[in-house]
């Protein structure tokens, strides 16, 4: 197993997963954009938000990456489908855990339920499973994961 | 601060019909997630948990048996009068007795550094002098009245819980709480420099906080400080300033904090008509009221709520795009299923509701209304994302294409769809701001021409079937012989004589004295409505546009003194005897009160 092969599958399974995304909310699937949620944690202008969060969700997308490699050596095994098994625990994650209730706490601009009068929010907080973005946007996600940790997968299995 | 002395009225115990207490006599607080009605006689008698749009705890004012309250008040006769403290949401009503005075001062308190609950509804009551024998009931009814709870007591506390939600009764000085099956209540005498507090801390999907007294009495005096300090970094001035900042305050209230979107009122099902079916769940954020909501964020200095309202607007209405409904969720959802509640109503006004039917409505002024919402974001900005540029140019193309169609109309009639001369003035809007957007390279100006093509033959369409050339006034709606007030809103430039003709007729045909009624015709409705409060002060609006000042300033003067002893409105008045109609406090009355005391300064200052 290689290190390079998943970040390299790390890197093409984030942009399949932003282009997923991206394609759902062209089809008005869903609401989310997680290169503007994360952007706007540094800044309220919306085009260098976009532009800051692309390159942190591929800095994300790499840093995960080598967070399954590390679970691919320590059960000594790497395919595409125990890939996409870690996309679903991964997908799970963010969207219980990590964009609902870790990215509020330390967004500056993003809403809580805590969020009270006299502040306001300028970014609405996701919602269990994300659900405030859309009721497609759970199964969106999850299935852009799948694919995130299908491609790490494949990618680290076939350097071996 | 505001400016000038408070308000501040004292009169009888106030009476009570049939267990219901005049909507007048509410005032509202709140935390920037959800909002109480407090009546004169001290009894909580609305409080949805834990946003401004779940299912109530507190639901009273909608059934006096069943809805669920929070009472308080002395057991002997006494004369009420009450004021929110200078610049802030909380509310202090004083009981003269015979035999003393004692003070409550109401808050949702806001969130401090300490470990905080969810949601908390605090009530001090201090003894000024004699002693005055209290009484206190908290009666929770979760979920409008429908779900049973369940009141034990944890380490000494009443607790009541029902599936997700839980609230603790916390007292301290205010008697051996007393809990029955479906009611825990006390009893205590206050004496000069007593200092009880009651307060209710909320929980959903958590465990309940049990807060400590000197934390709770920090966080009730915070709330004051934090709300002076918001009112202090706004820009009202003005001979109606008081009541500006008044309506600031209101509007805030309104403004659910956690995504930056505002509810048109804080309740639902408030009768239009006594004893009527116009009965409407308004705890939701309508379109149509966008650019007077983003008009007054930015004419009272709050930078900052326009931002976030303009950008909660933009990704609510992301998932329709092109085509806009006519009312959001306040979490930017788009499904508002309406269905009725199991309360009897206000005095027997039934159905209540939760949900708006109106959602699903085609209302074309609403693309107007967000043309223009951008047109003074991008005003206020200097520029316009790309994306949301795309958006905005998605949708003048839209109103190209839809603007020939009849509708529902700004107000959302249920009778059959017409042309209504509003929503093509609003149409004529969008297509005009597009135009003026592309102008100034802020949105993509490869379409233009259409736009401008378009802009024409609505105007032209206007012109031709929606004046009356006989009355001199635009009508209702195209062919009609109707007025309608919406039309103060119209697109042309009020020196022009067929405006000062409608502002004319409006004031001949729709009002009495300071009271305008909405539209005269047939809304698909039963019943009749009372005066619409936002109406009365666009006339006052429009006769500053049009130069006749002196009557617009008196006008504004009869309507300030409208409000309640609070300063807060309705959306309706009735006429008759002005008592007040409609959900509360509605953000349109107290936006257009807003815009006319603008449109008057400014003029005054001229």
């Amino acid at each position: 197993m290689s290190a390079t092969a998943a970040l390299a599958g790390g890197l093409v399974g984030t942009l399949v997963l932003t282009t997923m995304l991206r394609a759902a909310s062209q089809f008005r699937l869903t609401r989310i954009d997680l290169p503007f949620l994360l952007g706007s944690a540094f800044t309220a202008d919306r085009t260098r938000a976009k532009a800051l969060g692309y390159l942190l969700h591929f800095a994300l997308g790499q840093l995960f990456a080598l967070g399954y490699y590390a679970l691919f050596l320590a059960l000594g095994h790497s395919s595409w489908w125990l890939g996409m098994l870690f996309g679903l625990a991964h997908g799970m994650f963010a969207g219980t855990a990590l964009v609902n209730i870790l990215i509020p706490l330390v967004h500056p601009r993003m809403g809580t339920p805590f969020t009270s009068a006299p502040e306001v929010a300028l970014l609405e907080p996701p919602g269990f499973l994300m659900l405030n973005y859309g009721l497609a946007t759970p199964i969106v996600s999850l299935a852009a994961h799948l694919a995130y940790g299908a491609l790490i997968g494949a990618f680290t299995s076939l350097a071996a | 601060m505001e400016s000038g002395p408070s308000r501040s009225t004292a009169g009888g115990w106030p009476e009570r019909r049939d267990g219901y207490a005049p909507l007048r006599e509410y005032a509202a607080i709140g935390d920037g997630r959800t909002v109480a009605l407090v009546a004169r006689d001290g009894a909580v008698d609305w409080l949805p948990v834990p946003d401004l749009d779940s299912a109530t705890v507190f639901a009273a004012v909608l059934d006096s048996r069943r809805g669920g309250s929070c009472t308080l008040r002395p057991t002997v006769p006494c004369a009420v009068g009450r004021r929110y403290l200078p610049g802030t949401n909380v509310l202090e009503t004083t009981f003269s007795t015979a035999r003393g005075t004692v003070r409550v001062t109401d808050a949702m308190t806001v969130p401090d550094a300490h470990l905080t609950p969810l949601r908390e509804l605090q009530r001090r009551i201090e003894g000024l002098s004699g002693s005055v024998p209290m009484c206190w009931s908290v009666t929770p009814r979760f979920g409008f009245g429908s779900r049973p709870a369940r009141i034990r007591t944890r380490a000494g506390v009443p607790v009541v819980s029902c599936g997700a939600d839980a609230l603790a009764v916390c007292t301290w000085q205010a008697g051996r709480p007393q809990c029955t099956p479906s009611a825990i209540s006390g009893r205590f005498d206050t004496r000069p420099g007593s200092r009880s507090l009651i307060a209710l801390p909320f929980a959903h999907e958590e465990p309940l906080v049990f807060p400590a007294r000197a934390e709770c009495e920090a966080r009730l005096d915070q709330t004051s400080a934090a709300w002076r300090r918001w009112l202090g970094e706004r820009t009202c001035g003005g001979p109606w300033q008081e009541a500006v900042q008044r309506s600031a305050l209101a509007l805030e209230l309104l403004v659910f904090a956690p995504s930056g979107a505002i509810a048109a009122a804080a309740t639902s099902s408030l009768p239009e008509q006594l004893g009527g079916i116009r009965n409407w769940d308004y705890r939701f954020s309508w379109i149509r009221d966008s650019a007077f909501t983003l008009g007054a964020f930015l004419q009272l200095g709050c930078p900052r709520e326009a931002q976030a309202y303009f950008w909660w607007l933009m990704h609510a209405t992301q998932l329709t795009h092109p085509r806009l409904r006519v009312l959001y969720r306040l979490d930017g959802g788009a499904r508002a299923p309406e269905r009725t509640l199991p309360l009897q109503g206000y005095r027997g006004s039934a159905p209540a509701r939760t949900g708006n039917a109106a959602a699903g409505q085609l209302q074309l002024d609403t693309y107007g209304e967000l043309l223009q919402t951008a047109w003074l974001y991008a005003q206020a900005a200097g520029q316009l994302d790309s994306d949301i540029a795309h958006r905005i140019a998605g949708m003048a193309d839209l109103v190209c294409r839809l603007w020939r169609a009849p509708d529902a109309g700004i107000w959302e009639v249920r009778s059959r769809p017409l042309h209504f001369t509003q929503s093509k003035m609003m149409c004529w809007v969008a297509l005009d701001r597009a135009v003026r957007l592309a102008d100034r390279r802020l949105i993509h100006t490869r379409r233009a021409a259409r736009w401008r093509q378009e802009r024409q033959a609505v105007r032209d369409f206007i012109e031709t079937r929606c004046f009356n050339e006989d009355r001199h006034t635009y009508v209702r709606a195209a062919d009609s012989a109707e007025v309608d007030a919406g039309l103060l809103l119209g697109y042309a430039h009020p020196d022009e004589s067929r405006m000062r003709g409608t502002v004319e007729a409006v004031r001949r045909e729709l009002a009495h004295g300071p009271f305008v009624h909405r539209y005269s015709g047939d809304d698909g409705l039963p019943g009749r409505e009372g005066a619409f409060l936002a109406c009365s002060f666009w006339l006052t609006e429009a006769l500053a546009r049009c130069g006749q000042r002196a009557e617009a300033a008196d006008l504004m003067d009869q309507l300030i003194a409208l409000a309640n002893d609070v300063g807060l409105y309705s959306e309706e008045i009735d006429p008759a005897d002005g008592a007040f109609l409609g959900n509360l406090p509605q953000a349109l009355s107290h936006l257009a009160l807003i815009s006319a005391a603008c449109a008057l300064t400014e003029r005054k200052q001229r």
